[in-house]
């Protein structure tokens, strides 16, 4: 016990670990739960509300997030700045199109509790559009986390035996025009 | 108002007491009373009555009773280290005064103030404190999820 320093255990517990995240065809809110929970340090069993036990979390691919539903169109943000008739609605889309990072950035930060710890916790937030990361960060990573959706396979990932084997509720005659 | 100004202490007993054999922290207890004074009544009812049975009960305390030309009868105790807690006791009866003395006696003599936590352990853990390693499959690099 006397040469077992209780500084390194510390210093073990409340390290940091630094969580990827693929967002590749995900919807953002799936993610950004998943990234208040880590940022918060609540998947921890050491958690406790004071002690600033937050992980690191890399998100990648947002520019590919999958909005279900109308969102893309219907999802509106919206800001003011300040001044009069300053107040700004755009919609998922158009934001996306602005700053492929500002959706999930939203979204988690709205997930994250009102404190004066949040601006800290978002700093521990790193966003990369696609799937390209910095040298540093890579070599940082400590845990993939699984997606929360698989990802759908595009047409062109069928194998043309697949495509054949699909099962057909009408068989188009010889003579069929395709419109 | 916050407490967090106000003195405070961690939850803990006199070098483990108990454990082994159990020592009364009591070192000493005087019984300073009037002879003649209204308010020390009930004092001298409990003197009359009860402090013998008391003395004979609790051998490792010393009990001094000393009659004084006083208006407000208190009970001093000592702790065995060195505490002091000077107890009023002006017009109690000799029920309450034994039920004061018994909770003295009990005490151990540390300061009773804000406790920073309900709970203490000396050994904290023996399975050692949680990591973010602890329970992680080995592997070289980060873990990826199963595909």
């Amino acid at each position: 016990m006397s040469n077992f320093s209780r500084t390194a255990q510390q210093w073990a517990t409340f390290a940091r670990s630094w969580f990827l995240i693929d967002a590749k065809m995900q919807p953002p809110g799936k993610i950004a739960t998943m990234c208040s929970v880590r940022l918060q340090g609540k998947h921890k069993p050491i958690y406790h509300a004071l002690s600033d036990c937050g992980d690191h979390v890399v998100v990648m691919n947002t520019r590919h997030i999958a909005f279900s539903g109308n969102k893309w169109e219907q999802k509106v943000y919206s800001s003011h700045t300040g001044y009069p008739g300053g107040f700004k609605q755009v919609t998922a889309a158009q934001l996306h199109l602005k700053d492929p990072k500002a959706i999930v950035k939203l979204a988690v930060y709205g997930m994250l509790p009102r404190n004066l710890l949040r601006p800290n916790m978002m700093q521990r937030l790193h966003l990369f559009a696609e799937d390209e990361l910095p040298e540093d960060v890579l070599a940082n990573l400590t845990e993939e986390l699984p997606q929360p959706r698989d990802v759908p396979r595009t047409l062109s990932q069928y194998t043309q035996e697949e495509r054949d084997a699909f099962p057909r509720l009408w068989t188009p005659p010889a003579d069929y025009k395709m419109k | 108002m916050t407490s967090r100004g106000t003195p405070s202490r961690f939850l803990q007993s006199v070098l483990q007491n108990g454990v082994g054999r159990y020592v009364c922290q009591l070192k000493r207890i005087s019984i300073i009373f009037s002879k003649n004074a209204q308010s020390s009544l009930g004092v001298r009812e409990f003197i009359e009555e009860g402090v013998v049975d008391y003395a004979k009960k609790n051998p490792g305390t010393v009990v001094y009773v000393s009659p004084n030309t006083c208006r407000i009868p208190k009970i001093v105790a000592e702790y065995l280290n060195g505490n002091v807690r000077e107890e009023m006791v002006t017009s109690q009866t000799s029920k309450e005064i034994l039920e004061l003395i018994t909770k003295l006696t009990n005490q151990s003599g540390l300061d009773i103030i804000r406790l920073r936590k309900p709970f203490h352990t000396d050994s904290p853990s023996i399975q050692g404190q949680w990591h973010p390693f602890t329970n992680r499959p080995p592997s070289i690099g980060p873990i990826r999820p199963l595909p």
